[in-house]
């Protein structure tokens, strides 16, 4: 086995000076009964070649694409090629977590600019070194929120929110009788002010809304933080395309409490869905009840500046059972990437790369409402995401755009069945005018190799 | 390491007008700007301006303050910092993968549905337990999963348990995750083995008396929903009394969740589906050897028993034979299934970190069964090479084989008035990563030492070399240990200050 250093000759002279006369002796230690007795019931080891090899025929097996217009939390974006050659540095990618901050200093001092990044994205104060995915981000946000608020025990989700975000935080909250999840309407694509006001009360301890929403449709965070703020509850922003933060404002400029979601647009790849970057940003009066680790800045004792691991006392290894979240590990590398990634794009970058999503998007809708079958379900503002409602067939559709090395937009109606025969149509600055044209021409097609069928 | 003493916040360097992206040019209309003016992006405040070579060196720079395994034997015991193989790396990034998009329809994604499933029959054969969930995103996230089944099992008997037993020997996850998951924690205690108590134990200094196994399930019995147990426990110890354990819980239909964090030595050796583990978790940034990129992404995938199936997560792998000629090979698709009408639901997004599933699955093909199980028994070996090594000068907790790892306290030390912080920071000095600190909480003290197999005989002398100095040093001027570290970029750090004051984020001067 090439990553063993084992041989005959090392291998004895470790067993002698350990003084037993084979590796299996210490293994006393566990009961003869409870020991597997035979060999494990799997194929023998492979060589590099072999395995190489034989990844990357399971690699083959995916369909590959010459365009994707599908988002829905999963967004294709270029990746330059710093990132790869960067985190590819043993220093980065074998390095454990820098509790020993002396000889981590790389790591604290990135994760330090990863936080201020990211507060400057989200416009709040106090963030965190990263949390697992968008869907455990609104986890750990919406119980911060109940810590926060106190004595207050429900939370409301606008049905606008990731469906997959709802689901993961019904798995979180189903073992917590004493809190309570409730679900906020649409209406016209964005949350239902008049549901929202029917359902605030004293017992509100925070509202999540999509910012934009899984939709395509940008929530008007100011207008929402007005009846929430005045029921004494806390608005959650949350953002599954963290490109939108360069077209639209910061949610803590338009009025959120806290902001949360998914960061993985910043120099990742889809990935068929992970490893993802949740984030979670939120006021500097909150930043004791923030989970998972956090990265301050102090000094050595030659008064130089360093960084540490900080605000321990909020965290498993110290108060166990009291802890505010039993998160212990983040997403190290893709935050790494997600900060290269921001000092790459700069301001300039990240807005010019907001400017051409928009751009791509909107063209994209233009050309598809110039089919017949393709209509507008709603109007509101949006970024590289929106809905619309096709009169044929979504089957014939996804084949007929399959058969060509396209891959068509969400069926909606999978996730909601108020938009059941809806689309959720998606464009970055990867699509050429050329694949746009394209899509058009085979959407233009469809119904009649349907009739050809 | 450590080639530039000083590398400046990047936002310092920072200078109007330089760009390190140059963007594609548009080739459809500019976007009409269709944004309420409250909602316009006004602008950023931190966002370096930097050309692509500054971005490039200001990151190596700082990677050369950061020890990697590369650099040497990363010795932290229960984290299993072993070899991290290039091939895996280069796999995880093979376009096929990386492209795929998680909401792509079955039929497309093909590739990943059968890699999901072949890990998971490889778990199975491993743990030997029938259910697998590759969803939770790390260890911690793989209890609470856990845990949730743990629950989800009762309520399906209709009834609501409360208490969830963990020794105090276990991670501090675990009592975290067991209040994540709406429980009350009851602390069982351990022996000086790490081994957990039968019988109540009484503490000779205060003659306090804390209960032992027997008497908490006497006495809280159906009140106990499962417990919590690492195994090996964070000695190295081999529960040896774990049938037992798990029978005891059984009698009143308790269920038996197992850290799976000290895995690394028993894969090939032990399955605790043998055992009467109902549920565990395992890491796969640690036993099956996908790096730890300075704290994450991880996997943490959980296995169960077949009582516990149809809680698991949604979607669960299905594989379908396709009917095929007398004579000829069947062929498999594959398919998520997402009607599980008792599952728990969803714990992550998509499917989880399936980039590190890939490299898990690259890890196991390399090593095969017999890859796996030499790697368990050179991981013991290598424990026991450097506790035979460094007993009588440092304090061995307990006198006997270990198997993955080994810990030390710093008893010996202490009568020059060095500790265990002071010899963690002399091996930095000396080119060493530290072990791990002051863990378990058990071991007064404690240097948990973890070599994993991939030390070599040379490695594990040099660093053997070395803490046998450290002791000497500590002897004869343990100043040297205080002062410590010296080389190193930064002394020690003011920590207190940190946590008191809290400088979370630069912002502009």
């Amino acid at each position: 086995m090439r990553y063993l250093p084992s041989s005959p000759v090392e291998d004895q002279a470790l067993l002698d000076a350990i003084g037993v006369p084979a590796a299996e002796s210490l293994l006393a230690g566990i009961p003869e009964a409870l020991r597997l007795g035979r060999e494990l019931d799997l194929p023998e080891g492979g060589s590099e070649q072999e395995v190489a090899w034989q990844m990357m025929g399971q690699a083959n097996r995916n369909m590959r694409f010459c365009a994707q217009f599908l988002g829905a939390g999963a967004y294709d974006h270029f990746v330059p090629s710093a990132i790869d050659a960067l985190i590819s540095r043993q220093e980065w990618f074998t390095a454990y977590t820098p509790y020993q901050p002396e000889i981590s200093q790389g790591t604290l001092q990135h994760i330090f600019e990863y936080q201020t990044l990211i507060c400057d994205l989200t416009g709040l104060e106090v963030t965190n070194a990263s949390l697992y995915d968008g869907g455990t981000a609104c986890v750990e946000a919406a119980l911060m929120a109940v810590r926060v608020a106190k004595k207050r025990s429900t939370v409301l989700v606008s049905r606008g929110l990731h469906p997959m975000y709802r689901e993961v935080l019904k798995t979180n909250f189903a073992p917590h009788d004493d809190l309570h999840l409730v679900e906020v309407g649409l209406k016209d694509g964005v949350t239902d002010l008049a549901d929202l006001a029917a359902k605030l009360n004293g017992d509100v301890a925070a509202v999540l809304v999509g910012y934009p929403n899984f939709l395509g449709a940008v929530e008007d965070l100011t207008a929402l933080a007005a009846p929430i703020h005045a029921a004494g509850a806390l608005l959650v922003s949350v953002t599954q395309e963290a490109f939108a933060f360069g077209w639209f404002e910061s949610p803590g400029k338009a009025g959120a409490d806290m902001a949360c979601g998914e960061a993985m647009s910043l120099g990742n790849k889809p990935n068929f869905g992970g490893p993802f970057l949740g984030f979670l940003a939120v006021k500097d009066a909150h930043k004791r009840e923030i989970p998972g680790r956090v990265v301050g800045q102090t000094k050595d004792l030659e008064g130089r500046t360093g960084y540490v691991l900080t605000l321990t006392a909020r965290e498993q290894h110290i108060r166990r059972d009291k802890a505010t979240s039993n998160i212990c590990s983040n997403q190290g590398l893709v935050a790494l990437r997600a900060n290269i990634f921001m000092h790459l794009a700069g301001p300039a970058g990240l807005t010019g790369l907001a400017e051409l999503n928009a751009a791509k998007a909107q063209y994209l809708r233009e050309r598809l409402l110039e089919l017949p079958d393709l209509e507008p379900v709603f109007e509101q503002p949006f970024f590289n995401e929106f809905v619309l409602r096709y009169q044929g067939d979504y089957a014939a559709l996804e084949a007929a755009c399959l058969k060509e090395s396209l891959l068509p937009g969400l069926d909606l109606g999978r996730f909601y069945p108020e938009y059941q025969g809806c689309i959720l149509w998606c464009a970055t600055e990867l699509h050429t005018r050329q694949m746009i044209e394209s899509l058009v021409e085979i959407l233009a097609r469809v119904p009649v190799l349907a009739e050809e069928v | 390491m450590f080639l530039r003493q000083r590398e400046p916040l990047s936002f310092e360097r920072s200078v109007p007008g330089k760009r390190g992206m140059d963007l594609p040019k548009a080739d459809v209309p500019a976007a009409r700007d269709t944004r309420p003016a409250h909602l316009k992006r006004s602008g950023f405040a931190a966002l370096p301006e930097l050309s692509e070579v500054e971005v490039i060196r200001h990151f190596t720079r700082l990677s050369k303050w950061n020890y990697g395994v590369d650099d040497g034997i990363y010795p932290l015991g229960s984290c299993t910092m072993k070899h991290n193989p290039r091939l895996n790396e280069k796999v995880a990034g093979l376009p096929g993968f990386t492209d795929s998009h998680p909401m792509a329809p079955d039929a497309l994604v093909q590739g990943n549905l059968e890699l999901v499933h072949t890990l998971q029959a490889w778990l199975q054969e491993i743990t030997g337990l029938p259910g697998v969930t590759l969803q939770p995103s790390a260890g911690a996230a793989g209890e609470l999963t856990g845990v949730m089944l743990i629950r989800a099992y009762h309520v399906s008997r209709g009834a609501k348990r409360r208490v969830i037993l963990i020794p105090d020997s276990g991670h501090g996850t675990n009592p975290a995750t067991a209040a994540m998951a709406g429980y009350e924690v009851v602390e069982l205690p351990s022996l000086p083995d790490g081994t957990i108590a039968f019988d109540d134990v009484t503490d000779p200094a205060s003659g306090k008396t804390r209960k032992g196994l027997r008497t908490l399930v006497a006495e809280l019995g159906p009140e106990i929903a499962g417990a919590m147990i690492t195994n090996p426990n964070t000695v190295g110890v081999f529960e040896y009394r774990f049938k037992e354990v798990s029978d005891l819980l059984h009698s009143v239909d308790a269920l038996v969740y197992m850290d799976g964090a000290n895995m690394n030595a028993l894969v090939g050796v032990a399955r605790p589906g043998d055992f009467g583990v109902d549920v565990m978790h395992l890491n796969l940034h640690k036993t099956f050897s996908t790096p730890h990129g300075g704290g994450g992404p991880g996997a943490g995938p959980v296995c169960c028993a077949e009582r516990l199936m149809p809680f698991l997560p949604v979607p669960v792998v299905v594989r379908d034979t396709v009917k095929v000629g007398e004579g000829e090979v069947p062929r498999h698709t594959y398919r998520w299934d997402w009607d599980r009408p008792q599952s728990i639901g969803k714990v992550h997004t998509f499917y989880g970190n399936f980039g590190i599933l890939v490299r898990a699955m690259t890890y196991c093909l390399s090593h095969g069964s017999d890859g796996l199980k030499a790697a368990t028994l050179r991981a013991i070996v290598n424990a026991n090479y450097i506790r035979v090594r460094l007993k009588g000068a440092y304090s061995l907790h307990i006198d006997s084989p270990s198997l993955h790892e080994v810990v030390f306290s710093d008893t010996l030390q202490a009568k020059h008035d060095v500790h265990t912080l002071d010899i963690a920071k002399r091996l930095i000095d000396h080119g060493y990563h530290p072990p791990t600190i002051y863990f378990p909480l058990i071991v007064p003290g404690a240097l948990m030492i973890e070599p994993t197999e991939s030390e070599g005989k040379d490695e594990l002398d040099a660093f053997c070399d070395t803490m046998l100095q450290i002791a000497k040093e500590a002897e004869e001027d343990p100043d040297l240990l205080h002062q410590a570290p010296v080389l190193a970029p930064l002394r020690r750090l003011d920590e207190t200050t940190a946590a008191r004051k809290p400088v979370l984020r630069w912002t502009k001067p």
